[in-house]
């Protein structure tokens, strides 16, 4: 064969082609010119006369210049510094890419588990932060957030210790309203309150607020249709009755209807027109929860209840709370200052109703949570660390894959830089393929996270949905979702590039992909990654068992009062329209029809929901009202009927209930705890004793008996003051019918809405709860909570368990000669299985030692979060310690099984 | 009859290449081989242009090369049709034919 290698070569002289590009097209034309020298031969052609020919035919066009075109030739030297051009980089990256691309498709196994195993993080972690930008971040959909400040009032010495907030009265927020040069517009809106709303069908119970004409102007926000209200709607008490409905009261109560606007609907019986539908995603100034409608302010007389309903002439009657935007350069420091003097002087001029008030000024974006904001804060802060660390254990596996493939990818890295690939060059290449990898796992995890926080969002209580927060999937979210990542794809991938791209040339040329020496520190790193692992989801589980012991815990908190007997209908008769004799004998009416339903034992009334108690504060206590000066009384209040105690099971200490005789003509009484008892009357006998409520229309009222304390707005509080007044001496027209039965309440509930249809079917009765119910409800966050926790410690768990059994397996493949050759030296099934078990197991020891520290650390700081659990409980903490080495045992032991199934004959030949 | 004009030899090269490979992979010297028979001779591409124009394709992605060692036979580079190369086959058939016309029905030439 003649050398025609030598004569293409020849030609090519000074093409700068890639030493291995120049050998292939050497290869492959030399090929062609050898076909093309026997053709000649075989038609007779001389040894020499062929080769002439050939020569001839492939000079017959120059190569080098075609070639140059078509090979687009890259330079094998690297630029010298700074050399580079932008357009290089990008052309660089492109080519980084296409080859990554190309290296994720060709091993489609690696390439799925990889990425999935990324999007469990990535997704997790984007439903969280879905759940927090929408809570959080971003809890008000509203124009320029940071310059709005709400103002509440509160009683100055009592500030400091609860920092409970009141509202304004109507006349005190005109006051300020009008004083103020602070802030450029105040609003004013009341809290969500449920009426009844009558369409053509049957009457609903909704949530309305009381807002001031410029609610909408001073928020920055437009309507999605229609119109907002004008000033001159809210000049005249009892004037305009227009309503602004909802985005998605509107979607979800009229079905979107199109020609809503313009409609008349009726509101407690007063018919009201919709002028407008707020914007999409607005509901209110509440991060949580939020009213369906809104209406005027002066529209007070026909929405409240009968106490309140003086709101906009009584100076005593708490209605608002007040929204301001700052004026340009004010701060809320000044605008404190200006508001307080303002206070003092209402003070001075109407001391009976405002003593002792202080304001209360507080960014909006802190004020939008109300009392629940530190929980929230806390919940999303450990949730977000939580994902974290799930999202680390995946970065970790994927590390250690990445390692397990970079064994078998030497060869190829050392011809790159055989071929003159500078390290930084490498390095980019390795990363630009795991953060392709780290984008692919953030497409399929942005998908995970949006369906999981749709089913997390499912589980509201329906009978709020509207009316609790929308999840909003905004560009933070995406941007989130990218962030993490980019930030992934480097996290996972820079150790093992780092790694690959270290190795002298010549080193890992000469070595066999077989040789096991070298990947000794492989495992040890991929060790140390997999104790990280282990210790993470320990701590993980520790936490998910100790929130788990600590709701079973708050479960069986007796709330002190009947809640497996007992059954709530929320009833508004004087939203219906009844006046107040009518509203009277309803209730009578109501009481006796209900007593005789079979199943039935007591049947009473009270104003308070169980763990929504309404609270009052400036109580005066007779003899003692020197106090009033310094520190206010404050109280839970609550206005019962008759058998009240007896249909909650709680029962008196001292004196009487009420009865038929506490009318209206009688003595005023009142009933109060023995928590008040004793720390107000200390070491003496409150029956007899007098007291006055800030509100109260009566003098002083006296104290008839003492009863058992309870809970009263959430499980497990502080015991609280509380004073119980009785229905016939304190007239509303809004109450909740407590029923309580001899057997399980939802067979009786029925019957018993049946016997109040019979009486009026005009009345709305949506909410109708048992009392299992209510404590449900009242835990449904901390259940969302730590069924989270539990999912992401089984999340954490497995990512942590497949980790361990990847790389054992692995291990154990690179170990076969090693193992071949201990078994031909005599070493039994048991010995091999014993040693690959071990050195699984040192590592998961490792790992739940550390785990065991860091839980331990981490449960000191949760301890105020837990109830009735130790943050050391052995419990928990033993549990999940057995959980995760039971799950690590069996990861270890299947490939340690595999082992002893080496045939020493075939490992050793291999 | 003499080999036709260089210009009009470049316009058509992919198109037979493409053509050639969609049946079945064929190596280089195969290619040039059965363009020169199956042309009658008219049409033959010298080895320095026909391996330029097929790396040309293969970076276009159209083609694929790969080396294949059959039994008794030289390791060869065969070349097969991307998916990619049989869509732009389609399209340039169709191009071509719509040229061959027009140019037929301009200067007068009758349709083969």
């Amino acid at each position: 064969m003649r050398e025609w290698k030598h004569e293409i070569r020849k030609r090519l002289a000074g093409s700068n082609l890639l030493p291995e590009r120049e050998a292939e097209i050497i290869d492959e034309l030399s090929a062609h010119l050898q076909d093309q020298y026997s053709q000649f031969r075989s038609g007779g052609a001389t040894d020499e006369e062929a080769f002439r020919s050939v020569v001839r035919e492939l000079d017959a066009t120059d190569l080098l210049p075609e070639l140059q075109v078509s090979e687009k030739i890259v330079r094998s030297d690297p630029p010298a510094a700074g050399a580079a051009s932008t357009g290089q980089w990008i052309f660089d990256f492109l080519q980084d890419l296409r080859y990554a691309a190309r290296t994720l498709r060709k091993s489609p196994g690696f390439t799925a588990v990889a990425a999935l195993t990324l999007a469990l993080g990535i997704g997790a972690n984007t439903a969280i932060f879905t759940i927090i930008d929408t809570l959080v971040l971003n809890p008000l959909p509203v124009a320029r957030i940071s310059e709005l400040a709400a103002v509440n009032t509160t009683q100055q010495k009592m500030a400091a210790q609860s920092g409970e907030l009141q509202l304004l009265s109507f006349l005190n927020f005109k006051e300020f309203r009008e004083t103020t040069h602070s802030f450029s517009h105040l609003l004013g809106h009341s809290n969500p309150m449920a009426i009844t709303m009558t369409d053509e069908r049957e009457p609903r119970r909704i949530f309305v607020e009381l807002v001031t004409a410029n609610y909408f102007d001073t928020l920055g926000l437009n309507p999605f249709m229609g119109r907002f209200f004008f000033s001159s709607e809210d000049t005249t008490p009892g004037t305009a009755a227009v309503a602004v409905l909802g985005y998605s009261a509107w979607q979800s109560r009229f079905g979107g209807a199109p020609d809503i606007v313009g409609r008349t609907i009726k509101l407690n019986n007063t018919p009201f027109t919709i002028i407008g539908i707020g914007p999409k995603g607005f509901k209110g100034l509440y991060a949580v929860f939020g009213p369906d409608i809104w209406v005027t302010s002066m529209m007070a007389e026909q929405i409240l209840p009968a106490p309140q309903r003086k709101a906009l002439s009584d100076r005593a009657i708490p209605l608002l709370t007040a929204v301001g935007r700052l004026k340009p350069g004010i701060t809320l420091a000044q605008a404190r200052a200006e508001m307080n003097t303002i206070a003092a002087a209402l003070e001075k001029e109407y001391p009976d109703v405002n003593q002792g008030q202080a304001v209360a000024l507080r960014p909006l974006t802190e004020a939008a949570y109300g009392p629940e904001r530190q929980g929230l804060l806390f919940g999303s802060a450990l949730l977000m660390a939580i994902v974290g660390f799930v999202l680390l254990i995946a970065c970790s596996n994927v590390a250690n894959l990445l390692l397990s493939r970079a064994a078998a990818r030497r060869q190829e890295i050392a011809v790159r830089m055989a071929l003159g690939a500078g390290r930084g060059r490498l390095l980019r290449q390795l990363l630009t393929e795991s953060v392709l990898l780290g984008l692919l796992g953030g497409v399929l995890g942005f998908l995970f996270g949006y369906a999981g926080c749709q089913f997390l969002w499912s589980l509201r209580p329906a009978e709020y949905a509207q009316n609790l927060a929308d999840l909003r999937i905004n560009p933070s979210v995406f941007g989130f979702a990218f962030v993490v990542s980019v930030l992934t794809g480097l996290v996972f991938g820079i150790v093992p590039a780092l790694r690959s791209s270290r190795t002298s040339v010549s080193e890992m040329l000469k070595e066999e992909t077989r040789t096991v020496g070298r990947s000794r520190s492989r495992i040890s790193l991929a060790n140390t990654l997999l104790a990280g692992q282990v210790a993470v989801s320990l701590v993980l589980l520790v936490v998910a068992a100790l929130f788990l012991r600590s709701i079973k815990h708050e479960y069986t908190i007796d709330p002190g009062f009947e809640t497996k007997h007992l059954a709530l209908f929320m009833l508004y008769p004087g939203q219906a329209g009844y006046d107040q004799p009518r509203t009277e004998q309803f209730y009578k009416q109501v009481r006796g029809r209900i007593a005789g339903v079979p199943g039935i034992s007591f049947v009473s009334w009270a104003s308070n929901l169980p763990l929504w108690g309404r609270k009052e504060t400036g109580v005066t206590i007779e003899g003692q009202e020197q106090r009033k000066k310094s520190e206010a009384i404050s109280t839970v209040v609550n206005t019962v009927d008759l058998d009240y105690f007896a249909t909650l099971g709680i029962s008196f200490v001292a004196g009487r209930d009420f009865t038929q005789d506490d009318r209206d003509i009688s003595t005023p009484v009142a009933i109060v705890n023995d928590t008040m008892a004793a720390k107000y009357w200390p070491g003496q006998d409150a029956i007899g004793k007098r007291l006055q409520l800030p509100q109260g229309k009566h003098n002083f009222l006296q104290i008839v008996g003492v009863v058992k304390t309870t809970n009263y707005q959430s499980l497990g509080e502080a015991p609280q003051a509380c004073v119980y007044l009785p229905l016939r001496q304190n007239y509303s027209d809004s109450m909740i019918l407590y029923v309580k039965t001899e057997r399980d309440p939802s067979a009786t509930l029925a019957a018993v809405q049946n016997e109040i249809r019979n009486i009026d079917p005009a009345l709305p009765l949506e909410d109708v709860r048992t009392g299992t119910k209510v404590i449900d409800q009242a835990l449904w966050g901390t259940k969302i909570g730590v069924g989270l926790l539990g999912v992401f410690g089984v999340l954490a768990l497995g990512l942590a368990s497949v980790g361990l059994y990847g790389i054992m397996a692995y291990s154990v493949s690179q170990r076969r000669r090693e193992i071949g050759v201990r078994m031909a030296l005599g070493a039994g099934q048991r010995d091999v299985s014993l040693f690959i078990l071990r050195q699984g197991m040192v590592v998961v020891f490792s790992g739940i030692a550390v785990g065991g520290g860091l839980a331990f650390l981490l449960g000191r700081a949760l301890s105020r979060f837990l109830y009735g659990v130790s943050p050391n409980d052995p419990l928990s903490v033993g549990g999940a310690a057995l959980v995760l080495l039971v799950v690590a045992f069996v990861a270890c032991y299947l490939p340690a099984r595999s082992a002893t199934r080496v045939d020493p004959l075939v490992a050793l030949r291999a | 009859m003499a080999p036709v004009e260089d210009e009009w030899k470049k316009g058509s090269a992919e198109l037979l290449i493409l053509s050639l490979l969609e049946a079945q992979p064929r190596h280089g010297y195969d290619i040039g081989g059965l363009i020169e028979l199956r042309s009658g001779g008219m049409l033959h591409f010298h080895v320095a242009s026909l391996y330029p124009l097929l790396y040309r394709l293969e970076k276009r992605g159209w083609i694929q090369g790969r080396w294949i060692e059959k039994a008794d036979q030289r390791r060869r580079r065969y070349y097969r049709l991307t998916t990619e190369g049989r869509r732009v086959l389609a399209v340039q058939r169709k191009k071509w034919q719509a040229f061959v016309g027009a140019v037929g029905r301009v200067a007068g030439v009758e349709h083969a």
